[in-house]
């Protein structure tokens, strides 16, 4: 028994709920330094719990109700693998970074936002923690009602509802798939024990239509946090709108738990009786990834909006991760979380800058924006920064995550997949490189026709802002994003960890029979000339196609045009209404879970 | 055990989604959004009835009735709060929206797209 693996989820719940009783009555000052601590203190526990895992799965069994080996398990189990765990520390890490920055960012009433902030950093640390379904479920649901209430924090103000509305509807039908799947493998098995889920259903050994479906609804409720296409409406939508430190946390991990869920329920629940099926069910992933990894990467370029500009980028980088986690190979698991890794700091360092650009110059949108961040230097040297590291550069950012991902999918005969990540983001790069050009040089055009005109988002209040702790916390951010990608240590120790993560019998063994699994075979990095070439396709496109669109003016008009009527479909999609989002999300169900159905016999 | 309990959970939940998809209402949809759910209580509750089963209370019955599974129900339970949470904010969005532009039609409070 590990009496700290609770507390790194209890310490912030509890702190929320005084918080929330007895805040009315103390200082904003003294909420806010309550939820700093309430947020540090959990993330140093993951931490050493992190360091704990090597080699092994910890597990905590609620009330001690712990089984004996073999007993069916009655009580809720957690169960610690090394992913969890850094799962869990990278949530509170960047908790504690967005709770700082947000210092004296939000508005009266703060400690409501600080309890709001630590239910949703904490909820999703106990879900990667969790073994059982229904606990991830609940956790799910907390994380989820946290972060609804989060995207309207600004309600008072005339920022735009619709992201708020169609972000709870959308994500709150995702989860009704997933508790069909849920419910559809208790009847099947008795069980909610992942670990016994698994055993169970593998000795059944049937894999009839009630277990592809419960397989895709789980994975479509999860697709739907995880904003692949085409359930990825709403993400762009309720970024415009959340306040930029909780987008930190949007980005950063939260649709990632998405697809943590579903790595974890295929390979501790479905890994046994699907396991001759990973052919079909690679392909059919594979696919939405692809899908959305351009599909994000399009709508990218075409944003103004710089939250919803980054938000878009994070569906390409989603599709990307989706692409890792599809391979069904430890090492493009490995190279996932990595990339996992160097895209949270890199991106929520580019949402504070969004989030300092709006709060000093009292705006959000790229053009009106133009040359206007020339002197935030801190902020453009994070902005900067950032960007080099998403640009994929060889050996900075997410090159690690990109090169793990692209060696193991061509060894699996996949030779296409370097050519989607590199598409992917050099269109999302390149946007984001564009909108720095213009803040912070003042580059280019003061106008360019192809970019969708939205509302503008007002500034939250301005009175004596402390932009020292904000340009710090923003400018770290950026520089752990572009360093993580240098160490190579971390890489080598992913993949050892996604090889623990993938043996669902170790796992079972762990949970259920006490048993220490074996450890993971030592990595070593080999760096594969492909990925070197790949790294600097993406960085020189990234940069070239970036300085480019900055000057569309000088471009011949007719191709402008083309281009306009090119996009034309795929900007009608995104039709911002949420009727449409849930008949894409019906839609898309129907056909992953018909390709299932199809491909599964 | 039929199979009609299924496919009114299957039912009830297409119902919902239906209704959310040609909504022309906030509140409308925030309901239907409820209705939803609704699908996911019968099929939880479907699976763990069994026939001649009775309330899974043993205060007042012998031990050796037949009862009906108390897991699905505390899951039913649990899922109900998780409802009530939803429902409030969304309405509760529904009621910022009336307050800000006036109208409760998801066409009108659309201010982003593409």
């Amino acid at each position: 028994m590990n009496p700290m693996i609770p507390l790194i989820a209890a310490i912030p719940l509890l702190a929320a709920t005084l918080l929330a009783l007895v805040g009315k009555w103390i200082p904003d000052a003294a909420a806010d330094i309550v939820g700093m601590v309430a947020a540090a203190v959990p993330a140093v526990l993951a931490g050493i719990v992190l360091t704990r895992t090597v080699g092994r799965i910890l597990s905590y069994w609620f009330g001690g109700w712990r089984p004996r080996a073999g007993d069916f398990p009655v009580a809720i189990g957690w169960a610690v693998d090394r992913f969890g765990a850094g799962f869990a520390f990278l949530v509170l890490i960047l908790l504690t970074s967005a709770l700082v920055y947000s210092w004296r960012y939000m508005e009266a009433d703060r400690y409501l936002y600080v309890v709001l902030m630590l239910a949703f950093g904490a909820a999703m640390a106990a879900f990667v923690l969790s073994g059982d379904i229904f606990n991830m479920f609940v956790f799910f649901e907390l994380m989820s009602v946290a972060a609804f209430a989060l995207t309207a924090y600004k309600v008072e103000e005339t920022s735009p509802l619709q992201g708020s509305f169609n972000f709870a509807v959308v994500n709150t039908i995702g989860a009704f798939l997933v508790l069909f799947g849920i419910a559809l493998l208790y009847g099947r098995t008795g069980a909610l024990n992942l670990a016994e889920i698994g055993v169970r259903l593998t000795n059944d050994g049937r894999h009839d239509g009630l277990v592809i479906a419960a397989f895709a609804f789980i994975t479509c409720g999860f697709l739907v946090k995880a904003a692949c296409v085409p359930f990825h409406f709403w993400l762009a939508d309720a970024h415009a709108t959340a306040p930029a430190p909780v987008c930190l946390l949007f980005s950063g991990v939260m649709v990632e738990v998405g697809f943590f869920a579903i790595a974890r329920i295929y390979w501790t629940v479905f890994d046994g009786v699907l396991g001759e099926f990973q052919h079909p069910i690679r392909d059919v992933l594979l696919g939405v990834g692809v899908v959305t990894a351009i599909t994000g990467a399009v709508m990218c370029g075409l944003q103004r909006h710089v939250k919803r500009l980054l938000a878009y980028s994070t569906i390409a980088h989603a599709g990307c991760f989706l692409i890792g986690l599809a391979l069904l190979d430890p090492s493009a698991l490995g190279g996932a979380a990595v990339y996992v890794i160097a895209h949270a700091f890199a991106k929520g360092s580019l949402f504070l800058v969004g989030g300092i650009l709006l709060m000093t110059r009292g705006g959000i949108d790229e053009l009106l924006l133009h040359g206007l961040g020339k002197r935030l230097y801190v902020a453009a040297a994070a902005w900067f920064i950032a960007t080099l590291a998403l640009a994929s550069p060889p050996f900075l950012g997410t090159y690690t995550g990109h090169a793990l991902i692209e060696d193991s999918a061509s060894k699996l005969g996949y030779w296409w997949v370097p050519i989607v990540l590199a598409f992917a983001t050099i269109g999302s790069t390149a946007a984001i490189f564009r909108a720095g050009l213009r803040i912070f040089i003042g580059a280019g055009a003061g106008d360019d026709p192809i970019l969708s005109q939205q509302p503008s988002e007002s500034p939250p209040p301005e009175e004596d802002p402390e932009l020292g702790i904000m340009s710090a916390v923003t400018l770290l951010l950026a520089v752990a994003g572009l360093l993580c990608g240098a160490w190579t240590g971390l890489a080598t120790r992913a993949v050892e960890a996604a090889h623990t993560f993938t043996d669902r019998l170790g796992y079972a063994a762990a949970v259920l029979d006490h048993r220490v699994p074996p450890p993971p075979a030592p990595e070593t990095w080999h760096t594969t000339t492909s990925s070197i070439v790949w790294a600097v396709v993406t960085l020189v496109g990234s940069l070239t196609i970036g300085f480019g669109s900055v000057y569309r003016n000088r471009w011949p008009e007719s191709m402008t045009r083309a281009l306009d009527t090119a996009y034309g479909p795929i900007r009608a999609i995104h039709s911002g209404h949420v009727g449409d989002y849930v008949a894409w999300l019906a839609f898309g169900t129907a056909v992953i879970g018909g390709l299932f159905a199809v491909t599964i016999r | 055990m039929s199979v009609l309990p299924y496919l009114l959970a299957v039912f009830v939940f297409l119902v919902g989604l239906y209704g959310i998809v040609s909504s022309r209402n906030l509140i409308h949809i925030a309901v239907c959004v409820s209705v939803c759910q609704s699908g996911t209580y019968i099929l939880l509750l479907a699976i763990g009835y069994k026939t001649h089963g009775t309330a899974p209370i043993f205060g007042d019955i012998p031990s050796s009735r037949k009862v009906v599974d108390p897991v699905v129900q505390s899951l039913t339970l649990t899922d109900i709060v998780v409802a009530v949470a939803v429902s409030a904010l969304i309405l509760a969005f529904a009621l910022k929206a009336y307050e800000h532009e006036g109208t409760l039609d998801p066409h009108e409070i659309v201010e982003m797209k593409g």
